[in-house]
């Protein structure tokens, strides 16, 4: 267990000359600085906030902290759901936001250069107004690409294109002790010794900062159509998914929903898009589908073939949003599922379990009957085409105590099923400081040493992102 | 009950973009959609259809390209589909346009055998914005009008509607035939099944000439427009930022007032 | 042709026997209109006991005015107001025909224009007389806005236009001012008049909506408390805007989630934006950089709402805002 400094007055001075400007202290930190998107996970004000704008002005500062032996937590926008970002040892506090520059796109070899502090959206949008796609996709679109690479965040694409770790090329990276290094490079193949951009990757903070980022892009797909299928339960649902890929059909998204929860989401968004009753047969469970193609014809044909599978795999009906507006509303409603759920719940907590495909449909059963058992309101929906599950649990009536002593329980149980059953603790979201004892269980003691050891080659004095991840205080 | 859809295709306005060197409208790439406030008035009649019997028929005036959004309004409900094209036609301002459709009505009207009872508009296409086609074409038809409906139902040859108002809405009826333009209704266009959309395919859509309507060509296109488009520029949205600092609050908020409304912002 | 025409008209609409703002309002730029041809500029009132309003458009810079008074008018209806306009364009000429581009406005106005065969340019915003040819130049924003286009109507007279409400501001009201008050007796029969108002009924705005707010005034964690958002509702009141907040309002309780503007909130494009004690973090910028434009008004000179702020105030909100609504009271008066 490391002890660590308090920050002085001549430490804060160090700080401010290191930073001119980009020091923040004492009333004026903003109180969102202490919390993510999950405050169940705990909250803790940092002792000072530093907004960096360059990789030099992070390497001082950190140099700085290492000596004096202060925690330093790096954030982007805030937007993680696992307590990752929190300062739970107070110390000093990174905000990324304000290095939001994309720097170059580089057409030849299909990267683009940018800041850890860009926002998905904004990168998202630039390369779509030149015809190109950054292909990760997860849901929160304000999220910064910095944090995105921090915890491999996966998103709606990944079904056909792969989570953020398949389009991270390179990266530059301010390690615990100060010192700057280069990790990866352009080309796309590597044979090289250990992946020390790999280990950075889903790493959340704890090995180093990230200052820059080579990012893989492709040539965005000339057209694209959603395909909005009810189905009369869930199972029916969730088994149609696996015959996508047996029919050599590769959507870009793929995502299940349950009745209950598109319904939340249709009040909150205040318009109905999905169907509820067709043909006198009430629709149970939804897929969401974005195929994807180079030319009209080409995406009719995939069309047909989709909705021709589904329909023999017993769907209702298939409703096809051709427009760049019908897509829109088709998934403005997915999109909403978190801030649906946050609006209508005073107590919340999340899961996002990633098991095998074909145990969808088992698991998620088994999640609602403990759900039942536990005394928790369960909202499921997810990433139906990589088995990431987003397990929400809810209530309005219980006392904050008496709410986490029941998500414990209900945690326990479901981990040790997905884990059971071939699964993983966390598909995009992250462990952060919430996660930890589930990782445990579920990757065991020999795992966690190597993963600890590894902190301690990146992080002697163990100052980064104390807490999370590994690293148990 | 025979119901006349009228329809425009339009570039889709939200996803038209400002060219930052040349400031002209980048249309390339902007994909053409259904005017939005047409879909709302087929999908009216569709309803209309759907709760007492009839027949939908949509209309469109414009380039052969135009099949493409009669064809979805085909796979959303619609019965039939009419393209008024030619090159007699383009260039029509919104009087031009009104007496074109009007012609067309009477046609269309003998093609199917059976006079319209309700004609239903979108209040305005998203790229012209005049709102006017619609009263216009009520006009050379002699039909009453109501305009900026929000909510319709019709019952024994009324047609009752909720008129937009700023504060509420105004419950208005006029005897069919009529004319009505469309805001909104309460649920949204449906989206088209895979079905319907395959159906639609593979209808015919009979395209009507000048020669077909044998119309007054005078009265067409830029000859037959009353109005001309002089000139079109992009308006400049620089950002001024005008940062007042170190005054009184009073002398700041008198400034800024004066800033605002001179700029006719506020 | 256009000998026979001459004079420009201003259409006041009225309903109940009051008159709307922007019959007043379009008096202004049509005196201007009038005064650079050299000629009249002649007010229409059609209504029911509506003298005063014929009067008060004298007062507000007409010469003259037509009035038409009958049961038939005291609510719009397309064929009545249709009918009687027709009429007195055909009996008088005037050279152009300004309306305002109210909802009646711009049900009747195409009614009118397609009946006398001419043109008629859709909800403008700005009017001028074309030196070369003496049209009028009709400028309007076309393609959601992204587009101005001046339009004439050379050959057809009379020009007509609707032009949109609130561009315009009323000139200075002349008390005392007097012209001609001309009254033309025209009636519809009642069963020329084919649509009926059975009832008109007014909602209740509490629902929120952000989205479709022409107006925002929001607050931030600047405002401080519950009781402090009551100068934010204030400003919002005057203005006929709707309340938004940032995330740590609704994090502490002020107010509730549907307020809210931002990342996890609403995203909103409103015509004005006006972001009070809001540091304009990332999340909060992302919701609202669409506006068209945005005030801001925050005691941190360096708070970075300032950065997409066209318009901002350093100073403490609860002395800037009360000084800005009665500043801006003033002027409006």
């Amino acid at each position: 267990m490391s002890t660590y400094n308090t920050l002085t007055a001549e430490i804060i001075e160090q700080l401010q000359a290191a930073a001119p400007g980009h020091v923040i202290t004492g009333e004026d930190i903003n109180p969102d600085y202490s919390k993510d998107e999950m405050p169940i996970y705990g909250t803790h004000a940092p002792d000072c906030v530093v907004v960096p704008r360059s990789t030099e002005e992070v390497a001082a500062v950190m140099k700085i902290c290492n000596e004096n032996k202060i925690p330093v937590t790096p954030r982007g926008a805030g937007t993680g759901l696992a307590g990752g970002a929190v300062p739970l040892f107070g110390g000093v506090l990174i905000d990324t936001t304000k290095m939001n520059q994309i720097l170059e796109y580089d057409l030849e070899n299909f990267v683009v250069r940018i800041q850890p502090g860009v926002l998905l959206n904004d990168l998202a949008e630039d390369c779509s107004s030149k015809g190109l796609l950054y292909p990760p996709d997860p849901g929160e679109k304000f999220a910064c690409v910095g944090g995105n690479v921090a915890t491999n965040a996966g998103g709606m694409r990944a079904v056909k294109y792969g989570a953020t770790r398949d389009y991270v090329r390179a990266m530059t990276v301010v390690l615990p002790t100060g010192e700057i290094t280069h990790l990866g490079a352009t080309v796309s193949k590597t044979s090289s010794g250990y992946s020390l951009l790999n280990l950075m990757i889903g790493s959340e903070g704890t090995l180093g900062i990230i200052t820059e980022l080579t990012l893989k892009i492709i040539p965005a797909p000339k057209v694209v159509a959603s395909l909005i299928i009810p189905f009369e339960d869930l199972d029916t649902c969730i088994s149609t998914v696996p015959k996508f890929k047996m029919a050599h059909m590769n959507p870009q998204a793929l995502e299940f929903m349950e009745r209950e929860i598109v319904l939340s989401s249709e009040r909150y968004i205040g318009r109905s898009v999905f169907p509820q009753v067709i043909d006198g047969v009430t629709a149970g469970a939804y897929l969401l589908v974005t195929l994807d193609a180079n030319t009209e014809d080409e995406l009719d044909t995939l069309i047909e073939q989709a909705a021709e599978l589904v329909m023999e795999a017993g769907a209702i009906d298939v409703l096809v949003a051709d427009t760049p507006s019908k897509i829109k509303d088709a998934w403005a409603a997915r999109s909403s599922f978190l801030e649906a759920i946050m609006e209508e719940t005073k107590l919340l907590d999340e899961c996002d379990v990633v098991v095998p495909v074909n145990k969808i449909a088992s698991y998620l059963a088994y999640v609602n009957k403990t759900g039942e058992e536990c005394g928790l309101t369960i909202k499921s929906f997810g990433h139906a085409g990589d088995g990431n599950l987003h397990i929400y649990q809810c209530s309005n009536d219980l006392t904050e105590d008496e709410f986490k002593a029941r998500v414990d329980k209900f945690f326990e149980l479901i981990y040790a099923e997905a884990t059971a059953v071939g699964g993983l603790v966390s598909g995009e979201h992250g462990i952060g400081s919430g996660k930890i004892k589930y990782l445990v269980e579920s990757v065991g003691e020999t795992n966690m040493r190597l993963m600890e050891g590894i902190k301690r080659v990146f992080d002697p004095n163990m100052i980064l992102n104390p807490g999370k991840v590994c690293y148990r205080l | 009950m025979n119901i006349l859809v009228c329809v425009k295709q339009v570039p889709d306005t939200n996803e038209i973009k400002i060219d930052p060197e040349t400031h002209t409208l980048v249309r390339a790439g902007v994909p053409s959609i259904v005017n939005p406030f047409d879909t709302y008035a087929l999908e009216a009649g569709v309803q209309i259809k759907e709760a007492i019997g009839g027949k939908v028929v949509v209309v469109s005036m414009g380039p052969e390209q135009a099949a493409d959004a009669l064809k979805t309004c085909l796979s959303v409900g619609a019965d039939a589909a009419y393209l008024v094209s030619g090159r007699e036609f383009g260039g029509s301002d919104t009087l031009a346009t009104s007496f074109i459709l009007s012609n067309a009505v009477k046609t269309i009207e003998e093609k199917e055998g059976a006079p319209f009872d309700l004609i239903l508009c979108g209040k305005q296409a998203v790229d012209g914005d005049t709102a006017q086609v619609g009263p216009e074409l009520a006009e050379h038809l002699g039909l009453p009008q109501l305009t900026y409906a929000m909510d319709l139902t019709v019952e024994d040859g009324v047609v009752k509607i909720k008129r937009e108002c700023d504060d509420g809405y105004d419950l208005m009826t006029t005897n069919l035939p009529a004319v009505i333009t469309v805001v909104k209704l309460p649920t949204e266009p449906r989206y088209p099944t895979i079905r319907s959309k395959m159906a639609a395919k593979k209808k015919p859509i009979p395209v009507l000439t000048a020669e077909d309507l044998a119309i007054d060509v005078s009265r067409c296109g830029l000859k037959g427009s009353p109005t001309k488009v002089k000139s079109t520029y992009t308006p400049s949205r620089e950002k001024s930022g005008v940062k007042i600092a170190g005054l009184p609050a009073d002398e700041a908020a008198a400034q800024l007032a004066t800033l605002l409304t001179d700029a006719k912002i506020l | 042709m256009s000998e026979a025409y001459q004079n420009i008209w201003v259409f006041v609409e009225t309903e109940c026997g009051k008159a709307k703002n922007v019959g007043f309002e379009l008096l202004n730029p049509a005196r201007e209109l009038a005064d650079k041809k050299g000629c009249k500029l002649i007010a229409v009132v059609i209504g029911k006991d509506v003298e005063h309003v014929a009067k008060d458009a004298i007062c507000y810079g007409a010469d003259s005015a037509i009035l038409v008074e009958g049961d038939e008018y005291e609510y719009y209806s397309t064929d009545a107001f249709a009918t009687a306009l027709v009429e007195l364009i055909q009996k008088y000429k005037p050279e152009t025909v300004i309306i305002g581009a109210t909802n009646n406005g711009r049900d009747m106005g195409p009614r009118v224009s397609c009946r006398l065969k001419t043109g008629l340019t859709a909800d403008c915003t700005a009017l001028d007389i074309d030196e070369e040819t003496g049209c009028i130049a009709w400028t309007r924003p076309t393609f959601g806005g992204n587009l101005m286009a001046t339009i004439e109507c050379p050959e057809c007279r009379p020009q007509m236009g609707t032009v949109r409400p609130a561009v315009f501001k009323k000139a200075t009201y002349q008390e005392g001012k007097t012209g001609e008050i001309v009254r033309e007796d025209i009636h519809v029969a009642a069963d020329a008049i084919r649509t009926k108002l059975l009832e008109r009924v007014k909602e209740v705005a509490e629902a929120v909506n952000l989205e479709e707010a022409d107006i925002i005034v929001s607050g931030g964690r600047g405002v401080g408390s519950v009781e402090g958002f009551a100068t934010i509702r204030e400003l919002a009141d005057l203005l006929g805007a709707t309340v938004g907040c940032s995330r740590a309002v609704v994090d502490a309780g002020w107010m509730p989630h549907a307020h809210q503007v931002g990342q996890s909130g609403k995203t909103v494009a409103p015509k004005v934006y006006i972001a009070c004690g809001i540091s304009g973090a990332i999340q909060h910028v992302a919701g609202m950089s669409g506006a068209d434009t945005i005030i801001a008004i925050n005691k941190d000179e360096e708070a970075p709402i300032f950065e997409v702020a066209d318009y901002g105030i350093v100073g403490n909100l609860f002395d800037v805002i009360p000084a800005f609504i009665e500043a801006y009271k003033k002027i409006k008066a």
